[in-house]
């Protein structure tokens, strides 16, 4: 064997041990954390499972059973309901707002850099900080801002926590900080758009109207559907907001899937029973339909996404 | 599309196209205001007494500035513990994390080795799994383990947020030209050491926006830490918040709690303060793609 190949083996297998020790932490994770529970998940909701730390011999095989008993249950039907309200209202809502605000914010005004990251900063302190305010402060029957607003202009004040308008009080104080995550998101789309489209539209007598829609909307297609597929799944997994709007139990108002299935495993005040099985049930029902936005953006809604 | 450098045009006030932006800058400017009036108000009535917060006089101050409420928050409502945990959770699992992630990344983005594509889906497989799939089978495991208290927390942390980190990572890894290797192969670094000496050093600006996401998600995170950490000496800030919340009821200290509040964002709040163009950089720049 030539002294060249050998030195080159020699290198090879150096390498081939530094990847197995560089990737095997790795490797680890996605085994233990993520593969390992996520086929454990799907197997316990197909069995009859009452606390979540019961041993595997005590499961007993109960088919759809879970699945019978979880969308038979007017709890979870209303949890469903209420996501879909969240996705729909607050979607619309929040990617408005968020579209609105990197139109002005790229149609070149001054503090560009200020604005955008006063309008960002609900996203990085703690959601339940923010909830605890909006709740505390401004919702506030007796001192809250929007009561004193409603005074100053001689109106009565609102209970806005009241089983009527909690469950708007809590989307608007969602959205509220939702939106400058998807706002950044637009932005980043937005300036990717070559600056002479636009010169060319003013030339040709467009209004700003007009390059709006006709230049920015058509090529933030691809951006439009990152954010419609991140929003959905935000809404999916929406859990804390509800959780602070109705800390002690759960009211029907307000609840999600994901409080739904803490409640029916962890157990909830005033209700003893609980069903581990049903529980792993709503949590493959949320994968699935996790799953399904992933197909529907990548399969039909083409990907023709900029690319200068 | 053909590739076409922007145009930037540095122009003096035209106040024209200013007045035409007016509308724009009203939008915008309310909203700011609002988050404005929102914050000021709460760090007004953290220095308040309950009975100026209810009396709706939390701008005069009639009574003296309260800084006890702090105190009080601190030290009688575990803050001080909520508080000291969170730091602790988002230093270690920062730390370990990288320790994890940058030489998967390193490894996954320049060598081609069987499972490395497998590794790299399964990655971005496990972002998008909702939380709630893989919580009950870890609550079951920890506890039969009998791992608790604040190292399970710590390690949920850390493996949580491996799958981005390293995703994050990889990208910045196969910017790197190959001639560092090469020369540090012919000069005789072993493999190993030249990612540690040479390579590493080379994406400290992508570790320290990778970091700076890392420390706001674990310190904000929520969802586990309500699962996950069952007595009050391992409780992390989110949780604690809720907890002096919902014995609001009993205590009746509102300055007491907007203090607690306000000691919870302040450690985010004021790394966005110093950080903002960092982070807003880092939200569009690696995780996104499209």
């Amino acid at each position: 064997m030539p002294p060249f190949l050998s030195e080159e083996v020699k290198k090879m297998k150096k390498n081939k041990a530094m990847i197995v020790g560089f990737i095997l932490p790795c490797a680890l994770t996605l085994l233990v954390m993520y593969l390992y529970p996520v086929l454990r998940t799907i197997l316990m909701s197909f069995f009859a499972i009452d606390s979540v730390t019961a041993d595997v011999g005590t499961w007993s095989f109960n088919g759809f059973g879970n699945y019978a008993r979880i969308f038979g249950s007017a709890t979870f039907l209303t949890s469903l309901s209420n996501m879909l309200k969240i996705w729909l209202v607050g979607g619309i809502l929040v990617l408005t707002i968020a579209l609105l605000f990197a139109v002005i914010l790229t149609s070149g005004i001054r503090f560009k850099k200020f604005f955008r990251a006063a309008i960002y900063l609900p996203n990085v302190i703690s959601a339940v900080a923010l909830a605890t305010m909006w709740i505390q402060y401004i919702y506030n029957q007796d001192y809250g801002l929007l009561n004193s607003m409603l005074e100053m202009v001689g109106l009565e004040g609102v209970k806005w926590l009241g089983t009527d308008t909690k469950f708007w009080a809590m989307l608007a104080a969602f959205v509220f900080g939702a939106v400058g995550y998807y706002m950044l998101i637009f932005i980043s789309g937005i300036e990717r758009i070559p600056q002479d489209l636009y010169e060319a539209a003013t030339i040709d007598g467009a209004n700003k109207f007009h390059q709006f829609f006709r230049i920015t909307l058509p090529l933030l297609k691809g951006i439009i559907k990152t954010n419609l597929t991140f929003w959905s799944i935000n809404t999916i997994t929406f859990f804390l907001w509800s959780k602070m709007f109705s800390p002690i139990s759960s009211e029907a108002s307000t609840i999600v899937p994901v409080v739904y299935l803490y409640d029916t495993v962890f157990g909830s005040t005033g209700n003893a029973e609980r069903d581990a099985g049903a529980g792993a049930a709503v949590g493959v029902v949320l994968a699935i339909f996790v799953g399904i936005i992933y197909l529907i953006t990548s399969k039909f809604l083409k990907d023709d996404d900029l690319e200068f | 599309m053909r590739k076409k450098e922007k145009i930037v045009y540095k122009e003096k006030v035209n106040w024209r196209r200013e007045l035409s932006l007016l509308p724009g800058y009203l939008i915008v400017s309310i909203w700011v205001l609002f988050t404005a009036v929102f914050l000021v108000w709460i760090l007004a009535a953290s220095l308040s007494t309950s009975r100026e917060i209810f009396s709706g006089s939390v701008f005069k101050f009639e009574t003296g500035l309260h800084f006890e409420n702090y105190a009080t928050a601190w030290k009688t409502q575990n803050v001080s513990v909520f508080f000291a945990n969170s730091l602790l959770y988002a230093v270690v699992s920062c730390f370990f994390v990288i320790l994890i992630s940058a030489p998967a990344a390193y490894v996954l983005s320049r060598f081609g080795f069987k499972g490395s594509k497998q590794i790299r889906g399964g990655l971005i497989l496990a972002m998008s799994i909702p939380e709630v799939m893989i919580v009950l089978p870890i609550f079951s495991l920890t506890t039969q383990w009998g791992i608790k208290g604040r190292i399970l927390l710590i390690l949920l942390y850390i493996f949580l947020r491996v799958p981005y980190t390293t995703t994050y990572l990889l990208n910045f890894f196969a910017t790197l030209s190959k001639t560092y290797e090469e020369a540090a192969a012919i000069d005789g670094c072993p493999p190993g050491k030249t990612f540690w000496v040479i390579m590493l050093p080379l994406v400290q600006p992508a570790i320290v926006t990778v970091t700076i996401f890392n420390f706001l998600s674990v310190w904000n995170e929520f969802f586990m830490a309500l699962i996950f950490a069952s007595s009050a000496d391992m409780t992390p800030v989110g949780v604690g918040l809720l907890q002096i919340v919902n014995s609001m009821k009993y205590t009746g200290n509102y300055g007491g709690l907007f203090a607690a509040v306000v000691i919870v964002f302040l450690p985010t709040f004021l790394l966005y303060i110093f950080l903002s163009e960092k982070i807003i950089a880092g939200v569009t720049g690696g995780g996104i793609k499209g």
